[in-house]
């Protein structure tokens, strides 16, 4: 996804993806040291990052189906005395891991849905609306992203334990992990950034034949956000499948709790391999995900290759 | 979510607002009577922005503003807090693990910042010229940042076994490399915890400078090609040129985050030993909800302060000193 | 759409948003005495199996039919003493609860439990209760503000088969601290595993290391509990130097210095730890929960020697919110006489209990302290003598020997905070060589005496 910036000029540079070279031009890889140097220190890239990136996770996968002893005593032998299918049974069954996979995906699923929506509906208003005092309200969120999270951690806290309007604490409740997920100023600002790159003629058309700000929101500008979407969509359910120190510190009723808070203190009360089972078991969604979205992923993540000079 | 789960490696915020289009905008409209807002657009915005309102409000302003007036109150949840001045701030400045905390996080942005700037940079590099499949380079570099952190810790903890049938002390004994204590030395465990962390997040960083490397203009190789340069010059007087900002944005980013680091040390050593790893957000964790006397939100609040405060100046003079270095 | 509809719609469609986010259900945890019938919430533990489950709400049917005016919610709650206070102010505390014996008195000096002790003093044993544990439940005037309902005694668990690999006698476990250095050190010999391995993390370093100054004859706090004596005691340093030569001059200590109860337990379950010094009844979470081999289990106890050596005692209470007014009170001690003390002092309960227990395949009968007095144990363990199911044989080194031990209570005065200083000194004798143990203790000595000066 490019997103093009109206100050540049339409047309966009050739980028080196596009062309038949990087810092290498066709005619260097033409010389016969160049191309096998090249072909060398890739294949040599390729491996480190197949060990590197992929053998820990191999490794998991592997222990999550051998005996403890195994794994102890010879921690990177194939599977010396047999597998151990039982530990995965055991780990979704006695330990519950389904119960808490579930809580993760409960909780992902409210945190995406906040966040999309106040990203979506703030970005709309901010960036298509424009109201006077716009300008203000950006200044606003954009100042949070300066203030470093731990100094909002204590009083947030305390905001979930007394909330200002309910008689009562949030606490142990999805509430706590959902609500709080809707002040994301990056998000808005992704959001209005992809907004203010939406061509406004069709916005004057579909004001012209009188369409009010809901209809124009609903039937014109969600429809066209959808790659946008798809990004604040990615972050927000791996942010939320990957959060820790909050999920820990408001739900503390172990039936609400999602894996990442579960796990640590699980690791008190079973035995080893079962143990590493869970952990395999609480890897595969993100892995899976990440590899059916790869584009989506990628792409998001290198949206600060947008930032240049 | 104002993210609460710090990260060695955030993505960037983007550059800069369309301030060009308020004032053009605003020139060509007149200000509309009050009566003509309200039966224009003006309540519907609001309608639109009352997500947005609600959770800024509620979750991140009035936290933030509290969080700076708690700094100087003595809180206990059950008794309504007291004003106690700089009284919070003196604590925690007489507290002798401060001295440790700020050391120990220092060292951990240090050692971070050795090992996951440049590394990923020579990566991203590497694969900008790889031709066909860079997508399993970029899946296979980006793979670590997708596991869980919590996963990922506790399978390195594991990893990190001080016994000679530990995973990385079997493979040491392949190259007959005696066992390291890993976790369990003073010495051995921040450097083990640093090193965990940028297998973690280096993958992210690699995909942004590859982003940022292929939008390298290749006229500007072929230029360098007619000047004659060589591989090395291209790389030198090209590459690292057009990715300074980049760069300048995800050292800052890294210097910020590695600051707020808390999970790793958290999860792998709890802090020690012997507080070797315990870092400036593990010293606010404590004394929050550490405390078995109930908690003490006062101090922890004004130490958080304290942080943002030297994040905030490091990062105003950050932008002064590389204001004349970036291409502008 | 015409565009006033919309308004309109919308309007409409805010106010409800703000309308049903500001309609919380209000009837949060808490008593409500409306319709003469009392409401208490009591917690149970989390993750209970569903037999177990289903015993509990017999248990509860059974209450509310001898007591019609009393209704019993139950809650999973786990207690946990760094969230205390934001889950009392949240309103998220059951009326009843249980807390572990070392953080009863900071509670009750902080008032943060209801004051029951009227409520107990009526109960028919209420002056039955062994001082040494009910201790942990009073106040400073000696009033019984939470009921012990648990007890045990720290012991050391040793692995049976280690013992026989390293060439000792699995039925004949050390009885000298020196006996213990030398099994350690056969052990790591013979099977390369750690031979005595320690807690160091999460408070427990603190906790372990007081239970061994303890069982050398020392105290880390002087009588009132008013100053730290840990650099004044001669018996700190001891056990220090102690552990400083099983781990650098014999190297039988093994590989790991980042211990905490839970991780302890795991390895030791996992047969990479010959012996280690825990809570009397860990046999449950060993067996059950890190299935260690019920045949390789051993237990004893503890060494003492020096002057005045003792056994530190732990266990759990029973206490009540402070938010529970006085029926509720009154409802709550009911419920703790009905549901905790009577599976140890009425036979049918404990019969039951027992039954219930073993068909789960939780252990039954593993060792714990007496609450009352040793005829009412003696009494307790015949009716439940048909449905143990622990390697008792196995444990005699230890049930044979506790009685005679005498119980010392944990220090009074910021406990928990003392412990985790002493977490750091512990830590770094076992990772540093070159440690200088008395620098170590001078400077815990000070901040742990700030602590006590804060506390006063």
């Amino acid at each position: 996804m490019t997103v093009v910036d109206r100050a540049r000029p339409a047309r966009r540079p050739r980028q080196a993806a596009d062309a038949d070279r990087g810092i290498l031009s066709p005619s260097d890889l033409r010389r016969r040291p160049v191309r096998i140097t090249t072909r060398l220190t890739h294949t040599i890239l390729l491996i480190s990052l197949i060990v590197v990136g992929l053998g820990p996770i191999l490794w998991l996968a592997k222990s999550a189906i051998t005996p403890t002893q195994d794994t102890l005593r010879q921690p990177l032998a194939l599977w010396p005395n047999g597998m151990d299918w039982a530990n995965l049974a055991e780990a979704w069954t006695r330990v519950e891991i389904d119960k808490y996979f579930l809580n993760t995906v409960i909780i992902a699923a409210g945190v995406w849905l906040v966040q999309v929506l106040v990203a979506t509906t703030a970005g709309y208003a901010l960036s298509v609306l424009r109201p006077r005092y716009g300008r203000i309200v950006v200044a606003l969120v954009l100042a949070t992203m300066f203030v470093p999270s731990i100094v909002l951690l204590v009083p947030l806290y305390l905001t979930i334990v007394q909330p200002p309007l309910l008689g009562q604490s949030l606490i142990n409740t999805f509430w706590a992990v959902w609500l709080p997920a809707g002040a994301n100023a990056f998000n808005v600002l992704l959001v209005m950034r992809f907004f203010d790159s939406l061509p406004r003629e069709v916005f004057e058309a579909a004001r012209m034949d009188g369409a009010g700000p809901y209809r124009l929101f609903w039937s014109i500008v969600l429809p066209m956000s959808k790659p946008i979407i798809g990004v604040v969509s990615v972050f927000a359910v791996i942010g939320a499948w990957k959060d820790f120190l909050w999920p820990m510190l408001v739900l503390k009723d172990p039936n609400l709790q999602p894996l990442s808070v579960r796990l640590p203190q699980l690791q008190q009360f079973i035995e080893l391999d079962v143990f590493l089972a869970a952990l395999a078991i609480a890897t595969v969604i993100p892995i899976v995900l990440f590899v059916v979205f790869q584009r989506l992923f990628l792409n998001g993540a290198g949206m600060g290759g947008a930032v240049k000079g | 979510m104002t993210q609460i789960t710090p990260t060695t490696a955030r993505p960037p915020a983007p550059d800069t607002l369309p301030t060009v289009e308020f004032a053009q905008e605003r020139a060509a409209r007149r200000r509309p009577a009050p009566l003509a807002w309200f039966r224009g657009d003006g309540p519907h915005i609001l309608v639109f922005l009352i997500p947005l309102l609600f959770s800024f409000v509620l979750f991140s302003w009035r936290p933030i503003v509290d969080a700076a007036v708690m700094a100087f109150q003595q809180t206990n949840l059950v008794t309504p807090p007291e004003w106690v001045g700089l009284d919070n701030f003196a604590t925690v400045l007489q507290d002798p693990l401060l001295g440790t905390a700020v050391l120990n996080t220092l060292y951990f942005a240090v050692l971070a910042l050795l090992l996951g700037y440049p590394i990923p940079l020579v990566v991203a590099v590497l694969m900008s010229e790889v031709r066909r499949a860079r997508g399993l380079f970029s899946a296979l570099a980006y793979l670590p940042v997708v596991v869980p952190p919590v996963v990922s810790a506790l399978l390195w903890k594991f990893f990190y076994d001080g016994s000679p049938n530990g995973v990385f002390n079997t493979i040491l004994g392949w190259v007959g490399l005696g066992p390291v204590p890993w976790l369990s030395d003073p010495d051995w465990a921040m450097p083990s915890i640093v090193l965990f962390a940028t297998w973690s997040a280096a993958g992210g960083t690699v995909i942004i400078y590859l982003a940022a490397l292929v939008g390298v203009a290749p006229e500007l190789y072929d230029a360098a090609e007619v000047d004659g340069a060589g591989v090395w010059r291209k790389v030198w007087h090209v590459t690292m040129p057009q990715l300074r900002g980049v760069l300048l944005v995800t050292f800052i980013l890294q210097i910020i985050g590695t600051a707020q680091v808390f999970l790793e040390p958290f999860l792998l050593t709890g802090g020690g030993p012997a507080n070797s790893t315990t870092t400036v957000l593990m010293l606010i964790y404590k004394y929050a909800f550490q405390s078995s006397m109930g908690g003490d939100y006062g101090a922890a609040t004004a130490l958080s302060i304290m942080l943002a405060v030297v994040l905030a100046v490091f990062s105003a003079i950050y932008f002064r000193i590389t204001k004349s270095w970036s291409t502008t | 759409m015409r565009s006033s509809l919309t308004r309109g719609a919308s309007a409409g469609l805010a106010l409800l948003a703000a309308g049903a986010l500001l309609a919380g259900c209000a009837s949060g945890s808490g008593t409500d005495s409306s319709d003469g019938k009392t409401t208490i919430t009591v917690a149970i533990d989390a993750g209970l199996e569903k037999e177990a489950r289903a015993n509990f709400d017999a248990r509860v049917e059974a209450f509310e039919k001898a007591n019609p005016d009393i209704t019993v919610k139950a809650q999973e709650y786990t207690w946990t003493a760094t969230t205390f206070t934001a889950d009392l102010a949240g309103g998220t505390l059951p009326d009843v609860f249980t807390i572990p014996f070392t953080d009863g008195r900071g509670l009750i000096a902080n008032k943060q439990i209801a004051d029951i002790s009227d409520l107990v003093a009526e109960l028919p044993y209420a002056a039955d209760f062994n001082p040494n544990v009910a201790q942990a439940g009073q106040s400073e005037d000696g009033s019984q503000w939470a009921v012990p309902i648990a007890a045990y005694g720290q012991a050391v668990h040793y692995n049976r088969s280690l013992f026989e690999a390293a060439g000792l006698d699995p039925d004949d476990p050390p009885t000298t601290w020196d006996g213990i250095r030398e099994a350690a050190k056969k052990i790591t010999d013979a099977t390369g595993e750690a031979g005595y391995a320690t807690m160091t993390s999460g408070n427990t370093g603190g906790w372990i290391l007081t239970t061994l100054v303890n069982a050398f004859g020392g105290r880390t706090e002087n009588a009132d509990s008013t100053e730290p004596t840990i650099d004044s005691d001669p018996a700190v340093a001891e056990v220090l130097q102690y552990l400083h030569d099983l781990r650098w001059d014999d190297n039988s200590m093994g590989a790991n210095f980042l211990y905490d109860w839970g991780t302890i337990n795991q390895d030791f379950a996992s047969g990479r730890i010959g012996m280690y010094v825990s809570g009397g009844g860990n046999y449950g979470n060993l067996v059950t929960q890190n299935a260690l081999n019920p045949d390789d289990y051993g237990i004893t106890v503890l060494p003492l020697h020096g002057d005045d050596p003792g056994v530190l005692g732990g266990g759990t209470l029973a206490a009540v919110s402070p938010k529970a007014d006085d029926a509720a009170q009154a409802a709550s001690v009911k419920w703790i006489d009905f549901y905790y003390l009577a599976k140890i002092t009425d036979e049918d309960v404990a019969v039951e209990t027992a039954k219930l227990a073993a068909s789960l395949d939780q252990p039954v009968g593993a060792p714990e302290l007496p609450i009352f007095n040793a005829e009412q144990f003696a009494e307790y363990q015949s009716w439940i003598a048909p449905y143990v199911n622990v390697p008792l044989d196995q444990m005699t080194p230890y049930t044979d020997n506790s009685g005679d031990q005498p119980l010392i209570a944990e220090p009074r005065t910021a406990t928990q905070d003392v412990y985790a200083l002493l977490d750091t000194v512990v830590q770094s004798v076992l990772t540093d060589q070159n440690a200088d143990i008395d620098q170590l203790l001078a400077d815990a000595q000070a901040q742990a005496e700030a602590l006590y000066a804060k506390a006063k």
